[in-house]
């Protein structure tokens, strides 16, 4: 697990793709350069959409992904971005 | 540190014009369909499996975040004609409904496939091969897979060859037909999918046939830990005005049999499994004695079923490798006299020279095959989502069919 500090956390568990990713990209804009956003999600397919949209896009960079356990048991896709532009 | 939480409420209705899998198929069946597809997954799921047709309809990759992203780049892939229908395709239609939604308001035409790849995953389509007033013979199709199984009914009486894990399908078409399941049948135990037999026969009560050899798991040499009956060569059923007669065809599997199914005007179906296929026939090494087996399916197939199966019989086989393999009504179906001169994968001079043949073009084997087994036979119990993964992207039961062709 990555020990990667988070300026902001978005929770979107329980929303389906392509939602975690536009509600991602939307809070990251909102962001400074440089800031960390980590993102909570239910959705098993966020992890390849986030390592592709990293890839495709030119401000951001995945700086770390994981899986942890949330509080009723479900398991919590995390990813943590990072605004570069 | 303390961190703000946001948290979005549930995303709403659809955005687009939606298009179903049923309707989508139907289209596909035209030769001349003109339809484009836009698949928006990311590159390896593409990779591993995508919509498929007899008639190929034009087909481009494109993941969703690159409409937003690089959105001119991904909209010049695209036809320019803006009536153009373009189908957009993702995983489960989310993704891709928000990119139809774009594309419109970009001033294309496109419609979203509702619930995507895992309603085409899920679709299966019932097609007659002989209807007569003394019985029915259909064949059901999963296109994602390139499965096959078939139903036969007689009198109200239905059997089952080779039934696929959505057990629902069968039971509404049955009911439909107004039908009463009889007989279940497996020509072998399955290593690319995972059998609906065992759950049709504890849902209906029918009894449940598979061949003892194939009760065992051939790597972990463990016993089947399900009820079944067992087939033997030459075991015979009676279904109304049909008789079934049983084929121990071993090779594909030590246990594998197939089915001749004989109508009272003559016409005769032979259910080959994963014996014969309409291009290409059954690989030997799924039980991982590939250079054990070859030899077994030499004779099976030229011994065997050439010299005791009429060249009149209809061959209807558990798979196929590409949808181009229909006939123009859609069926995988061909008499057994012209298999034998239209397979490619069947012109083979002696034993030896078919033995070094099919073990110089086994596929890879999918590692999910060894696991399917094991479900097969009742030694672990996936849940549904365990069982989709397990079943996702074609089958590979086939010798490489196009190599034998080159």
């Amino acid at each position: 697990m990555t020990t990667v500090v988070a300026d902001q956390t978005l929770d979107v568990q329980g929303l389906n793709c392509p939602m975690p990713l536009l509600k991602a990209r939307q809070a990251i804009m909102k962001m400074e350069v440089g800031q960390v956003l980590k993102v909570l999600s239910t959705d098993r397919g966020s992890i390849k959409d986030f390592q592709g949209w990293a890839q495709s896009a030119r401000n951001v960079e995945l700086v770390g992904q994981g899986e942890e356990s949330g509080p009723d048991g479900k398991k919590l896709y995390v990813h943590y971005v990072k605004r570069t532009k | 540190m303390s961190t703000p939480e946001v948290t979005y409420p549930e995303a709403s209705e659809e955005i687009s014009q939606q298009i179903t899998v049923e309707a989508l198929y139907r289209k596909l069946q035209e030769p001349d369909h003109g339809l484009f597809i836009l698949d928006v997954r990311n590159a390896d799921e593409f990779e591993t499996w995508r919509i498929e047709s007899r008639y190929p309809p034009e087909m481009v990759n494109i993941p969703y975040f690159e409409f937003f992203e690089n959105t001119e780049h991904a909209l010049a892939q695209l036809p320019q004609d803006p009536e153009r229908e373009i189908v957009v395709v993702c995983a489960k239609g989310g993704a891709s409904d928000f990119v139809a939604a774009l594309l419109e308001e970009e001033g294309r035409s496109a419609v979203n496939l509702a619930e995507g790849m895992e309603a085409w995953g899920n679709f299966y389509v019932f097609r007659p091969v002989a209807e007569t007033e003394s019985y029915q013979v259909y064949q059901v199709d999963r296109p994602a897979r390139g499965c096959l199984s078939h139903v036969l009914i007689s009198q109200g009486k239905a059997a089952i060859i080779d039934p696929l894990r959505h057990t629902e399908k069968y039971q509404d078409f049955l009911a439909a037909q107004g039908a009463t399941l009889a007989l279940i049948l497996d020509t072998h135990a399955h290593a690319d999918h995972i059998s609906g037999g065992p759950a049709l026969a504890l849902a209906t009560g029918a009894p449940y046939y598979l061949h003892p050899y194939d009760g065992i798991h051939p790597f972990d040499m463990l016993p089947a830990k399900m009820e079944y009956e067992m087939l033997k060569e030459g075991m015979a059923f009676t279904l109304g005005d049909l008789t079934i007669q049983t084929i121990h065809v071993p090779g594909h599997t030590l246990g594998q049999v197939n089915f001749l199914a004989s109508g009272p005007d003559g016409e005769r179906f032979f259910f080959t499994g994963d014996n014969l296929f309409i291009e290409s026939f059954g690989r030997p090494d799924l039980g991982g004695q590939g250079e054990a087996w070859a030899p077994i399916v030499y004779e099976t197939i030229f011994q065997k079923v050439k010299s005791q199966i009429p060249g009149e019989a209809w061959v209807l086989p558990g798979h196929y490798a590409s949808p181009t393999e229909a006939n123009d009504q859609g069926l995988f179906a061909k008499r057994l006299a012209d298999l034998w001169q239209e397979n490619s994968a069947l012109q083979f001079a002696s034993r030896e020279e078919f033995v070094e043949f099919v073990l110089s073009h086994l596929p890879i084997m999918p590692a999910e095959y060894v696991e399917i087994k094991r479900v097969n036979i009742g030694l672990t119990q996936p849940d549904e989502e365990e069982a989709s993964t397990l079943e996702l992207g074609k089958n590979i039961c086939a010798v490489a069919a196009a190599a034998a062709a080159s």
